[in-house]
Formats: C-alpha cells, structure tokens, sequence
C-alpha cells in the first residue's frame, strides 16, 4: 500500500464502484477497499441464504424447505433498471452490459382503492384499462397523444402550453384529469415519489412518461429490466471494468482514519498504514461526521412459495401505491423477483416493499403492501437512515455519495455518480475512452 | 446476422497473480507474447471469442481473464458466473502456485458449480531438468479433486508451445459434453443481452 495513488474509493457499492471504473478509465491511478470480504456493500446480494438470515439474526434456513442457499442471492436493496434509463446507457456506453444478462420484468401495476391494476401506457392500453371510468379514459388519451407527440423544439406540438411556465397541474386541468388519473399518471408512470412534482414544469413530467414509454417499447412487458443473479452483478461489473483499466482491488480491509493535511485529504489508514492520495470517493458509512441524515427508508424483504396473487402469476413485477391512495406523503413500492432470475431456489420468489418513512411505526406504514402479498414465509426488516454529504467535497477533496433512496429505479443514483464525478473531475466523463482489448464487441 | 447461432461458451482463467494467465489469453487472442520486462500488469484484458471445430461441429471458445482483480484475492463472483469451463493454471517453476490451487478449485465449483475444471501447467520453457512440479504431482493432485479435473496440460506462452491444443481439446470436451446440456440451458434461460440501441449505432449491428 505505500504507493501514493490519484484517489482511494472506498466501498464498493454500486456508486463507488460506477465512479472506481469511470476513474480508472480516466487514466487516474486508483485504490478501491471495502471493509467487508464481499462487493456490494447496500447494494450487494446476499448470498448464501444463510448468510442472510444470520445478517438478521434469525435461526438458520431449513434447507429441506428452502433448498440450497447458494442458489439464493437476495439483494438488499430492491430496484429495477429502467430499459431506456441513465444506467443501461452506462452500462451499454462502459461495456459493463457484456458482464451481465437480464429479463425483462413482467407486470407494472398501480394500487388504487385496495386492488392492483396493469399500468396503462398507450393510447390502446388506456382505453382498455378498467382503472378509469369511461368519459376519463378518453381525457387520459387525449393526454398520452399529446405526450407523445410533445416536442419541446417543435412549437406546433406545444398546443397552447408555455414550456417554460407551464406547471403539470395546469396540463392535468387542461386535459380534465380526475386525482385519480393524475395520481397514478405522476406516480405509476413518472415515478414521482410524492406530490412536490405538481408545482414544477409539465415538461419534466412529460419527459418521464416518455422515458417510460420509451423503456417499455424496448422490451415489451414493463419498463424495467433486472440482472440474472440479482443487482450484486451491476457494483461487480463495474469493479471488474476498474480492474482491467489498472484500478486496485482490496477486500476485507478496515478503514481507520481519512488522514487531512490543513483541509484537504492527503491518506487513508488502515491500522499503522497510511496510504497517499489526492482525493477520496466513499459512502456515507465511511465518513459518518462528514453526513447529514435527512430521513429513513424502510424495507421489507418477503420470503414467498407462491408469486403475488392477481398478478397472473408473473414471475417479475412491480407494484405502486400512490401516497393519497393509502393517505400518506410518499408512495409505497412493491417489488417481486425470483427463481428465474437465479435469485431464489426454485419455485421461490422474493418480494420486496419499501418506502420512505414518515411515522414513528414504519413497519405499520408498509402495511398496505404487505397485505398485497398473500402468505409470507419468511420477513426481514430494515430501517435505514438516509444520509446526504453536508458539503460538495471540492474543499476537502472528499467525495461522498447519498445513501440509496426508497425509488424502485436508478434514475437518482446515476444523477448522482454523475455529479460526483463532474464536482470530482471538473469534467464530465468521456465515454469514448473505453477500449477494451479482447472484446469483440466492437469490431 | 449471422444465420445459424454458433454457442459460446465461457471459459476462464484462474490461478495465482504472475503464472501467465493474461499471456496464455494473449497467445489465445492475439498469438502474441510480451516478456514480463516489458510487461507492467494486467490492463485492458477482458475477454475474446475464438471459433474451434471438431468434426462437423463448431463452437466458440470465449475466454476471459482475470483483469488482476486475484492479486489481492479479490477476484468478484460475478467472474465465475456462466462459466461452462475453468483452466486452473499454475506455474511449473513455481511449486507455490500449485499448492494453493485448492483453493481456487474451491471458488470455482462454489460459483461455477457446472464448469468443467482443467488444469494447466505453464512456462514449461522455464521447468528446467528438475520440475518444481513433476507430472506426478500433477496427477496425485487430480486424483485428490476425485476425478474434478477433466484433463491436464503443459504449455509455454513464450514459445507457444501447447497452447492451441489445449484450447482445441477444451473445445472438443466442452462440445462432446455439453452439447444437449446448453441447448436445453439457452432455451429455459431466455435472458436478454443489451447492446447498443440502434439509434445510435447503426453501422454495425452485427455483434458476432
């Protein structure tokens, strides 16, 4: 370790490990440790199924029921890629899509008065869908068309809305949307976690609906896309593309000290060594005076026999419940993967629901999904407090990222490697310096 | 597009740090060697396709290199997914790097439980009249892996010698075996392999 390198990431979360190759790829010379001996840090997948359950202190699995527990990998945190989002173009830009293999998921529903729908996303699907009555779904059509057909450089598409003034209330209002409509448009099909959206431009929201639209037509069933073997693949595709441009892999490596000189980071300790660099990259769990905690996530991880009921049996899906549907402030999402996605013995399924917390009884505030699920064989709960770094880390060089976030896409955790790693840099990052040798991809 | 699919199948290198692993991949992709003067790590090595025929059957080899991630035993998981074969490579003038192929093998039918293992004794140039491992202890070893190991090999990257036979035995292994297993496999995985949208590459499509 007594090299001095340009900068020492530390854990090897999906973020550290994003910015870890795109730092590598950059020509910086980089060290990346993780105090655990496994990637992934959160956002590992949890394997074997022993492991997991120790993790939450439970007595051990019964392999008779549950079979062998490596053929589990049970990620901690749940989210889907969206098929035409900011991560797949990372992934597909770095190279990184050749280490992995995914499905499409299966199903997207919204939850409305105590049942699920399939969330419609076309004009065909809209007028199909019993989620809304009648003369609504004809409104909402009118509404999808002109999303669709909307081009913010093409006046002739605007109608007569003012891009730049414009509020996504004032297009609901114009095109007559009832709350319920407006509700899981925002929700279901933009993805917007609560209700702050309403005030902002109708062009924000018109770009998400397309972004889901645009995803779903890629693939077919949903929007989103999930990785054999569980999101544990995506950190360590990354940490592989670090490697092979020259970044250096420490595992099971405590870290005791970020070592300052005036303000500005100079080393890392790990027991009596010191290693040089210029910058550090970390997670919050690393610099834990250097964060503020701005809230909580709760997830549950479901153990289930049996896919969700009304779901048609799919084998993947999602599941939405608008805040106002359940009276609260911000959506609950339910998530359900399995066996064939080679994370769950077979005939096994995992579901998961989280949201962000908004009482003092969390457990009772995912309820609503819950009872989604039918009978649960085995619940796992975690409560994590979210932290945000209290300043942009140019001052002292330490760049840190936010913890993950209740959304069930990755759209807010690429924005953030993004501009870690512009504030890091000062640039943005040039995709075209990934070269692989030996790849035959790219010809 | 190509017309008929010719499989793929994933191979990797595993061993210890320094016993040629990345020139056995560059003799594989490239025919090339670099002595280690001029050689600093591995870098940029990831993995390459190389199409093998037996008989009237064709099969591509795809093998992949560590990238150095074993240099602190750190090597991801993710690495041994899918892999349908493993080449436990050590050095013959190295008895060191033997004895901790157990521990590779471990990781290999932890994570690669499916893989058909191989073992492979490199830099024969540099054996010299007394081996530091002898065929024997190659042969013990195999025994003690309870018939694991599928076949054993001794090549030289920097002459070049036994190379492609080992790649072209592997081939004729992987094909006389597996050949009903990942057909069913391909067919019940139905997975989907992202590449390059089309509008924004739509000169080469091909990816084959």
């Amino acid at each position: 370790m007594d090299e001095e390198y340009d900068a020492v990431v530390l854990g090897t979360g999906l973020k550290e490990c994003i910015l870890s190759g795109m730092l590598s790829v950059s020509g910086k010379k980089v060290l990346h440790i993780d105090r655990n001996k496994y990637y992934g840090g959160e956002s590992a997948s949890i394997t074997p199924l022993q492991d997991l359950f120790e993790r939450f202190k439970a007595p051990p699995p019964d392999e008779t029921i549950y079979c062998k527990g490596r053929d589990w990998n049970v990620d901690l945190i749940p989210k889907f890629l969206m098929a035409n989002g900011s991560l797949v173009k990372l992934l597909i830009k770095t190279g990184v899509t050749r280490y992995l293999e995914f499905k499409s998921v299966e199903g997207s529903y919204v939850y409305k008065s105590g049942k699920i729908y399939k969330v419609p996303v076309d004009q065909k699907e809209a007028l199909a869908s019993d989620l809304m009555g009648m003369f609504e779904k004809r409104r909402f059509r009118n509404f999808l068309v002109f999303v669709q057909d909307f081009d913010e450089n093409d006046p002739r598409t605007w109608k007569d809305i003012d891009p730049k003034r414009t509020t996504i209330q004032e297009l609901y209002d114009k095109f007559g949307l009832d709350k319920n409509t407006q509700d899981f448009t925002g929700h279901a099909l933009a993805l917007y976690r609560d209700d702050d959206y309403l005030n902002t431009l109708a062009t924000e929201t018109i770009e998400r609906i397309k972004l889901y639209s645009d995803s779903l037509a890629r693939y077919g069933k949903s929007p989103y896309l999930y990785p054999l073997y569980g999101l544990g693949e995506l950190p360590q595709g990354f940490a592989r593309l670090s490697a092979i441009y020259g970044g250096t892999y420490m595992l099971d490596k405590p870290v005791d000290e970020i070592v300052l000189e005036g303000n500005k980071v100079m080393g890392v300790r790990s027991g009596s060594e010191v290693v040089r660099c210029k910058q550090v990259y970390c997670d919050p769990s690393y610099v834990t005076d250097r964060v503020k905690k701005t809230g909580q996530v709760i997830r549950c991880i479901c153990l289930l026999d049996h896919p969700i009921p009304n779901i048609k049996d799919a084998l993947s899906c999602q599941i939405i419940i608008p805040q106002k549907q359940v009276n609260r402030k911000s959506d609950i999402y339910v998530s359900q993967v399995s066996y064939t996605h080679q994370v769950a013995a077979k005939g096994w399924f995992i579901a998961m629901v989280s949201t962000t917390v908004e009482t003092c009884d969390p457990e009772n505030e995912i309820k609503p999904g819950i009872d989604l699920l039918g009978r649960i064989k085995q619940k796992f709960v975690t409560v994590s407090d979210y932290y945000e770094p209290i300043n942009d880390g140019t001052e002292s060089q330490i760049f840190i990222s936010s913890s993950y976030d209740a959304t069930t896409h990755f759209g807010t955790t690429c924005d953030d490697v993004l501009d870690i790693f512009l504030r890091g840099t000062g640039e943005h990052f040039d995709f075209s310096k990934v070269k692989l040798e030996g790849g035959d991809e790219e010809p | 597009m190509a017309s008929v699919k010719i499989p793929e199948q994933k191979v990797i290198l595993c061993g210890e740090y320094g016993v040629g692993k990345s020139s056995l991949f560059r003799r594989f992709a490239f025919n090339l060697f670099i002595p280690s003067s001029s050689k600093q790590s591995t870098l940029g090595l990831d993995h390459f396709n190389k199409e093998y025929k037996v008989g009237d059957r064709a099969i591509k080899l795809q093998l992949w290199d560590t990238g150095g991630m074993e240099r602190v035993a750190s090597i991801t998981s993710s690495y041994y997914k899918f892999a349908e074969a493993a080449i436990l490579v050590f050095s013959l003038d190295n008895a060191a790097s033997f004895h901790v192929l157990s521990q590779h093998l471990l990781d290999i039918v932890t994570y690669a439980e499916n893989a058909k293992i191989f073992l492979c004794g490199n830099k024969q140039d540099l054996e010299g009249s007394v081996p530091q491992v002898s065929t024997t202890d190659m042969e013990s070893f195999c025994e003690q892996c309870h018939s694991l190991i599928s076949a054993t090999y001794k090549t030289s990257c920097k002459t070049g010698e036994g190379i492609e036979d080992m790649f072209l035995d592997v081939a004729h292994h992987l094909i006389e075996s597996n050949q009903s297993r990942f057909q069913l496999q391909n067919f019940k995985r139905g997975s989907i392999k992202i590449h390059k949208f089309n509008e924004e590459t739509n000169a080469e499509s091909c990816s084959c």
